[in-house]
């Protein structure tokens, strides 16, 4: 890393001039994650009559527990849940398998391969929503959640095999060759050799792939309709919009739905601070 | 009448497809064989135990018949997008709940049994629906499915505050409004009134009420088009925006979500909104959930000081346009006749006043022997003697015509509740938002397929 | 590749000589791609020429829909609502990415603890964050951040309704975006600043360039590439962005915050008008098609 040259000239402002912008953008980006929270805590009647703003008083954890007895948020999870886990399994084999072969295959036409993947992740859900519908209609999947562990890895695969190109480009390809040199056929090369050393690339791949599948919400509304078989992102949407009064509950909803997210990421913002850059800021 | 003899119609009728109809015609009553399955489409309202009553009326149909029925919710918000699913993925229930514009949408594409000669044969049972009603599930003179209840709206004012300040209890809009202004105290975030014109039927509805009664109807008698370019929804248009321009509401009612409205008039930030029994329902189910004797007294108050007056008037009468719910049997059903059977079930007066105990007043039976059954639920309190009168003022989307789909189309376009946002908003004159208004419906009229 | 020589197999060429096992890797992307993404592509085109309504079989109408949207007010006002939208926060993202990564280039010690707390935002769920800013911007004190914050400090009397007219409810949407999107723009522009060599800082020190002039002619110049592409990445997603809109306003007041895709999925599943609703979709094709374009020559151009 470099480090910021000590003669530059008016050292002590900047310095206090980035003390101040990093105070700034913590409180911009913690704020309303706090406040979130801070009403996840109170009761009905606090939000309701503002009584005590800042701090929850009295604190409670009763929109917890309604959340699990007065809603079907236990459900939606659970569908959340299965769905990212299918999904980021078959994200995982497509993109590894693909990204492996633009990476390290050669054959004619890879650059472009390597283009309309990263094409194909920009095309947008609100383009393709209506008539990936009909579709997935025609397959007699919509209303289930086979409907998004078809549609959800148009979006994920494309990323991470762009991911996965960039990671295997950068592992050392000695150690393959040697394999292949030895007689091994590509199949060999790439579960014995390649894998091994590209495990934490491809985990950051995974929950990548997770995350995308947890957060989605335009494709889960539009092909689901039974309440019993939609995501939790829908399920809120419903709450806010549906019926009366669920305000806490809400707050609450949202702090458990942000968790797993979060702890999953803690593992591996490094790998997707560098896939997010990668390519973007040099070749 | 020429029911009486089986006409030349009816034969049709059964000879396009409707196998049911023309078995019906030589049987007494629907016989259901046994191990039949049905799903059952119904409205989860915001009363939840009348949710739960229709299911268990529907679990004690399957008992009695060695049936099942799987039920299934959707709600207001989805209401089209589920239905729209369902139709294109052909997975249609085999009983639905049809809201006001849904059968005359449904049988046009075909979608729905014919149930003339079904409602026939069981008039003796369950009687028929009152006259206003009952065009709302015909389409060319065939009815597509059962009435059987409205969800009528109210005007909900807080009593104490209008006895305290002198006012007299409003009958029409126009003393709404001048209430309004009487009682608007913004200092201390009391509002005289609250009337979202958002995309729920908490907006588009009290618009529709609005303009019928003043006796503006986009639509004729025929059902055709009709121009709304006329003085007197220049009236209409601006009691919709005055209520803005004067400063008579709370500054964000314009964004309210449906139940914001509820929300704002049970803490008593404003003194008078439309809405349906739901409000009741809230408070009575607040008052069972009091903590301590300050919470009961406090939950007890509310609830004596609140009333449900009949919607205002206008000048050409007063009506309340209503969700109308009824029961129509979808024509991929693999067992009409169990269909009909559970729907016979469910619309006899029995079944239909143990469902409405628990609906807080929110449902208002529609069928004759219904509506006599449940005279004295009704006769609990004012609220509720009013909620009971609800089939005394209905009408429709589409009124005075009949509803069409293409009625339910413009209601769906939200361009009734976006012309006032315009005036509101974007600062547009009456007249402009009028021609706007006018020149979409046309062009929902114009483009609408047959 | 020397290789080639060494190891014949049935395709001589060194570029070719990996086909069959490529094809065999690539060909579950293949068939999803296919069957997932291009076929629904075409038929989404195919979709657009025809008056499509929900329940009735589909015919073919020619340039009806676009011609149609084109004559709308309301699809006008969407296409202004759109820009606005996008070009409001980006604007807003380019400026604060570029603050984010100063401050954090300008702090060594936990760096990398930062950077990761600052991505926090892109990565929570956007509905959440639709909902979470939805609540900040709540004219109901005990609700509303802002309200209940300026009203608890005596700076107000009455909450101001923020997302009740279309210029707030506007601003209220790209305020969200803007907060969800900044931090990619901050990681991307900060990797972008690491990569800048130091000595033209140092030779301008010497010259006597003081920070901001350094600033201008060193770091922004050097991180054009970065822009470009950040720009353009965000600018194709910020303008399809349905999530945050119908989450916060469902388009509303009105039709002040309605953008292509809210209007997209209305037309189409209340309206139930699937041949227009589709055409709608489509009008941010040609600028996608640009966009994609422009990513390519800058982002792939240096790639092995």
């Amino acid at each position: 890393m470099y480090k910021a040259a000590a003669p530059l000239a008016r050292l002590g402002s900047v310095k206090s001039l980035t003390i101040v912008g990093l105070l700034l953008f913590l409180l911009v980006i913690l704020v309303p994650f706090w406040w979130i929270a801070n009403m996840s805590f109170k009761t009905y009647a606090q939000i309701q009559f503002a009584t005590s703003i800042y701090v929850p008083n009295p604190f409670t954890w009763e929109n917890y527990t309604g959340l699990w007895t007065d809603t079907r948020f236990p459900l939606w999870l659970r569908n959340s849940v299965i769905t990212a886990l299918v999904v980021t399994a078959t994200t995982t084999v497509i993109a590894t398998l693909g990204g492996y072969a633009v990476a390290r295959l050669r054959f004619p036409g890879r650059e472009s391969v390597a283009s309309l993947i990263l094409i194909l992740y920009l095309v947008p859900p609100a383009l393709l929503f209506i008539p990936l519908y009909r579709v997935l209609a025609e397959l007699g999947t919509t209303n289930h959640l086979t409907s998004l562990f078809l549609s959800y890895p148009t979006f994920t695969v494309p990323f991470c095999t762009w991911l996965l190109i960039g990671f295997f480009k950068a592992l050392p390809k000695e150690l393959e060759e040697a394999a292949l040199i030895d007689g091994a056929n590509r199949m060999k090369a790439f579960t014995k050799v390649l894998l091994p050393l590209a495990t934490p690339g491809i985990v950051a791949s995974a929950i990548f792939a997770f995350t995308l599948s947890w957060n989605e919400f335009l494709y889960a509304l539009v092909f689901i309709q039974d309440e019993k078989s939609i995501t939790v992102p829908v399920g809120l949407n419903l709450l806010i919009y549906g019926d009366v009064f669920h305000w806490g509950e809400l707050m609450a909803a949202s702090v458990i739905t942000t968790i797993p997210v979060v702890l999953l990421y803690m593992f591996i913002h490094r790998w997707m601070v560098e896939g997010l850059v990668a390519g973007s800021v040099k070749g | 009448m020429r029911h009486r003899r089986i006409s030349r119609r009816h034969f049709l009728a059964g000879v396009l497809g409707t196998s049911a109809t023309l078995a019906l015609a030589t049987r007494a009553a629907p016989a259901v064989r046994k191990g039949a399955n049905l799903r059952l489409w119904i409205l989860k309202t915001y009363v939840a135990p009348t949710n739960k009553a229709i299911e268990v009326s529907a679990e004690r149909w399957a008992q009695k018949n060695g049936a099942t029925v799987s039920v299934e919710y959707f709600t207001f918000e989805d209401m089209q997008t589920k239905y729209v699913a369902a139709i294109e993925n052909k997975n249609t229930p085999d009983v639905g709940q049809l809201e006001t514009g849904a059968p005359a949408r449904f049988a046009g594409m075909g979608q729905l049994l014919d149930l003339t000669t079904f409602a026939r044969q069981v008039e003796g049972q369950i009687g028929k629906p009152t006259a206003n009603v009952a065009p709302v599930t015909m389409v060319d003179n065939k009815i597509y499915a059962m009435p059987w209840y409205i969800m009528g709206a109210f005007w909900y004012v807080w009593r104490d505050v209008f006895e305290k300040n002198k006012v007299k209890l409003p009958a029409t809009y126009e003393e709404a409004k001048q209430a309004a202004h009487v009682l608007n105290r913004p200092n201390e975030n009391f509002y005289g009134v609250g009337q979202s014109w958002n995309r729920t039927s908490d907006g588009y509805g009290v618009m529709q009420s609005l303009m019928y009664s003043y006796g503006v109807g986009w639509a004729g008698r025929d059902g055709k088009y009709r121009s709304i370019k006329t003085p007197t929804m220049q009236q209409v248009m601006k009691w919709a925006t005055d209520i803005y321009k004067e400063g008579i509401q709370p500054a964000d009612t314009l964004s309210w979500t449906g139940s914001q409205n509820n929300e704002n008039f049970i803490a008593k930030k404003i003194a008078q909104t439309s809405n349906g029994p739901s409000i009741t329902f809230a408070l009575e189910d607040a008052l069972a959930k009091a903590r301590d004797a300050t919470e009961r007294k406090q939950r007890e108050e509310a609830i004596a000081n609140h009333l449900a007056l009949p919607h205002p008037a206008g000048p050409d009468g007063r009506r309340m346009w209503s969700i109308a719910m009824s029961l129509g049997i979808f024509k991929n059903t693999k067992d009409p006749d169990a269909a009909m059977s559970l729907i016979a079930h469910l619309l006899s007066p029995e079944e239909t006043v143990s469902v409405m105990k628990e609906s807080y007043g929110q449902f208002g039976p529609v069928l004759d022997k219904a509506r006599d059954a449940s005279k004295d639920y009704f006769n609990k309190n004012d609220n509720y003697r009013t909620f009971g009168r609800a089939a005394e003022w209905f009408a429709a989307t589409g009124w005075p015509g009949p509803v069409t789909a293409a009625a339910a189309e413009v209601q769906a376009t939200n361009v009734l509740t976006d012309a006032p946002a315009k005036v509101i908003v974007d600062k547009w004159s009456v007249d402009q938002a009028i021609e706007w208004e006018d020149k979409k419906i046309k062009d929902v009229y114009d483009t609408l397929r047959s | 590749m020397a290789e080639a020589r060494l190891h014949p197999r049935r395709w001589a060429s060194a570029s070719g000589r990996d086909t069959g096992t490529a094809f065999f890797f690539l060909l579950p992307l293949f068939a999803l791609v296919v069957a997932l993404i291009i076929y629904p592509f075409y038929r989404a085109i195919w979709l657009s020429f025809t008056d499509k309504l929900v329940g009735y079989p589909e015919r073919f109408v020619g340039l009806r829909n676009y011609l149609y949207l084109l004559r709308d007010d309301t699809f006008r006002e969407v296409i202004r609502n759109s820009l606005i939208f996008t070009v409001g926060s980006v604007t807003l993202k380019i400026l604060s990415g570029l603050a984010m990564a100063l401050v954090l280039n300008g702090i060594w010690r936990w760096r990398n603890f930062f950077r990761g707390l600052f991505l926090l935002p892109w990565i929570t769920s956007t509905v959440i964050i639709a909902l979470t800013w939805r609540w900040m911007f709540d004219s109901f004190p005990g609700r509303g951040f802002f309200n209940s914050v300026l009203m608890d400090a005596g700076l107000l009397t009455r909450p101001i309704a923020f997302m009740a007219s279309p210029e707030g409810a506007m601003l209220a949407v790209i305020i969200a975006n803007w907060w969800r999107g900044f931090p990619f723009f901050g990681v991307s522009y900060l990797a972008g600043m690491q990569s800048i060599p130091l000595d033209l800082y140092e030779a301008a020190a010497v010259d006597g360039a003081g920070t901001w002039r350094r600033f201008w002619h060193i770091t922004l110049p050097g991180l054009k590439h970065v822009m470009i592409i950040t720009i353009l990445l965000s600018f194709i997603w910020t303008i399809n962005d349905f999530n945050i809109v119908y989450v916060m306003t469902r388009g509303g007041p009105g039709t002040a915050t309605q953008v292509f895709a809210t209007y997209s999925y209305e037309v189409a599943f209340n309206q139930l008008r699937w041949g227009r609703g589709v055409t709608i979709s489509i009008f941010v094709v040609p600028l996608f098609i640009v966009g994609i374009v422009l990513i390519s020559r800058y982002l792939l151009r240096e790639r092995d």
